[in-house]
């Protein structure tokens, strides 16, 4: 007997109990299963905002005062206007993030669809090599040339000065890389077809191609425009008065060493500072979400 | 040989045959100027602001060099020096830790998330779903990581105040030197993990679905169906992910300013951290370069393995 219990086969178990009836009834409560599951991570994910938007309409005397209020209890704006008129400068320190990010974005929506248009239907000698040695550029992290380009804007006398962040970051080969996809997508015949008319390259590029590219063009200035926006590591290091800082400096700023800082108003002007990536959120993230994924699932 | 045949023709024979190539050359030649005009920002940037650099921090490397007297040339005394420096082993080992816990953490529950949001809910759901674990990957990490330090204090922060709830003990979560890595990977996770689904969920989109209901007919359970269909479909966004979590892991920084300040002592602070202090307290320029250098190192090392990989064993439909 138990000779013959080890000669069944174990695979011819599995369908049986796979056509079974639990199997059917399994994605129901899967389901439910599940949907709790994606609630709990959801929740994780919006609770920290909402405690920061809650405690930035709180008296900031009591904005430690346990327990935690979830939905604000009253509706006090002055932390705002506490925060703005601290000693921290952050009207100004928005306005220079503001004035970095828009000069980046601008400088790159120029600069790289016609870097990407050329690569994608121009023939010029050393195209390739000069493409990869672009991309290869996107192995470089920004931590091994900080040094140098420091020395750089030193020499230059950029220190402190948001022309040392404007001008490194108006071009860059993730731009050139999206928007040569874009372009390599575009039927040739489209192109020619402008030539033969007698438009010149500038022309065919100009009027034909880069209003076919609307919809990449904003996505790469999008993007461009929060990266500048939330940049950390080379503002820190290139501006060094609370004047000249950028809206991320001026918080770490304000928080203060160990987080010593009045937090209402901190969480007051944190909540000021993700209002661009929640407009963008809710403007263009169909948009962003699809450039971002294309790439790496397609190849 | 052209030159030699051409020679024995007439001139006019000769301008005949050169016509139509001349014409189409100097179209090319057009296109060819075109190119190069259009390429020339980019090219100029790159060159000034990446190539450059790269190139000069390579030789600093070689060098001793503190901004005030020029560059001193000393050979691999800077590469010597980091075998000797307990401080870059201790930041070194903490940004391997950092790196790891985001390979297992990030792409882990991406995965989970994706494969549960890719399962057919109500479209408002899959909407607002998508959208809440996305968010925080817009904010910039210093607002979330200065909204995280407050929810980390030991005595005010809600997360004690939770812990202590449900009967557990205050942890001190900034100012240990376990938790305050905890609490950095808790805040990478957090932030980076709702792009990683993105993609995931992009990937399983692409998985047919007759192939999943061929292999259930056939009696797989889900987990069969999910380890031997599911998951070689999605080999190459799974590459894609696991190298984007490693290269950013590896540039941890502000993160970590804004909740530990690296500490207590070096017990959370990362490389890049400790880059940018020996290069700008210090002004130790040339051992700051040669620590740069390592890291580029390793970051173009797991790009080149990512690009050759995904050649080889992932699957690539």
């Amino acid at each position: 007997m138990s000779n013959l219990n080890a000669a069944v086969p174990p695979a011819a178990v599995i369908p049986v109990t796979g056509k079974g009836k639990p199997a059917r009834r399994r994605p129901g409560i899967g389901k439910s299963l599940s949907i709790a599951l994606l609630i709990l991570g959801a929740v994780g994910m919006i609770a920290p905002f909402l405690w920061m938007f809650t405690t930035s309409l709180r008296d900031a005397s009591h904005a430690y005062d346990l327990p935690p209020q979830w939905l604000p209890a009253e509706w006090d704006w002055s932390n705002y206007a506490d925060a703005v008129s601290g000693p921290v400068p952050i009207l100004k320190n928005m306005f220079n993030s503001a004035i970095i990010a828009i000069a980046v974005s601008i400088g790159m929506i120029i600069t790289a669809p016609m870097a990407g248009y050329a690569f994608a239907k121009l023939e010029f000698p050393g195209k390739n090599t000069i493409f990869v040695g672009l991309l290869s550029s996107l192995m470089v992290p920004a931590q091994v040339t900080i040094i140098p380009l420091f020395l750089l804007m030193r020499t230059f006398g950029l220190l402190d000065n948001p022309l040392s962040l404007i001008l490194p970051g108006i071009t860059g080969a993730l731009g050139v890389f999206l928007l040569r996809q874009f372009f390599l997508g575009l039927p040739q015949e489209i192109i020619d077809a402008a030539r033969m008319d007698g438009a010149n390259a500038w022309q065919t590029y100009r009027l034909i191609a880069l209003p076919l590219a609307k919809n990449a063009v904003s996505t790469l200035g999008v993007i461009t425009f929060l990266g500048s926006w939330n940049a950390y590591f080379a503002p820190s290091i290139f501006l060094n008065s609370t004047e000249t800082a950028t809206l991320p400096l001026g918080l770490v700023l304000m928080l203060g060493p160990y987080g010593a800082g009045n937090i209402a108003q901190v969480m007051a002007a944190t909540t000021i500072a993700i209002a661009p990536a929640l407009i963008v959120f809710l403007v263009a993230q169909r948009w962003i979400i699809a450039s971002l994924t294309q790439s790496a699932v397609k190849g | 040989m052209t030159t030699t045949t051409r020679t024995n023709l007439s001139p006019a024979a000769l301008e005949a045959r050169r016509g139509r190539p001349d014409r189409l050359s100097s179209v090319k030649r057009r296109d060819a100027l075109t190119g190069y005009a259009f390429t020339a920002p980019t090219i100029i940037g790159f060159l000034i602001f990446v190539l450059g650099p790269l190139i000069a921090a390579i030789y600093l490397s070689l060098t001793k060099y503190n901004i005030l007297t020029a560059p001193k040339f000393v050979g691999f005394d800077n590469y010597a020096r980091m075998f000797r420096d307990e401080r870059l082993a201790t930041t070194y080992g903490n940004t391997v830790l950092y790196v790891g816990a985001a390979v297992v953490l990030i792409n882990g529950f991406a995965l989970l998330f994706a494969v549960l949001i890719n399962q057919k809910l109500p479209k408002a759901m899959t909407y607002f779903f998508r959208s809440a674990y996305f968010f925080p990957y817009l904010v910039a990490l210093v607002y979330v990581s200065i909204i995280w330090q407050a929810l980390f204090q030991k005595d005010t922060g809600i997360l004690n105040y939770y812990i202590a709830g449900l009967g557990g003990e205050r942890i001190d979560w900034l100012n240990s030197s376990e938790f305050s890595k905890v609490s950095v990977v808790i805040v990478d996770t957090w932030r980076n993990l709702g792009f990683a689904m993105l993609i995931y969920v992009a990937a399983l989109q692409e998985v047919p679905k007759e192939m999943v209901e061929a292999a259930r007919v056939d009696g797989a359970n889900e987990w069969q169906v999910f380890r031997r269909i599911v998951l070689p479909m999605i080999s190459q966004a799974t590459f894609f992910n696991i190298t984007i979590t490693i290269i950013g892991a590896f540039q941890i920084y502000e993160s970590v300013i804004v909740l530990t300040r690296g500490g207590p002592g070096d017990a959370s602070r990362s490389v890049v951290m400790y880059i940018a202090e020996v290069a700008f307290n210090k002004f130790d320029m040339g051992y700051a370069s040669a620590i740069a250098v390592t890291l580029f190192i390793i970051i173009m090392l797991v790009t080149l393995a990512q690009f050759r990989l995904r050649k080889s064993w992932v699957n690539n439909e």
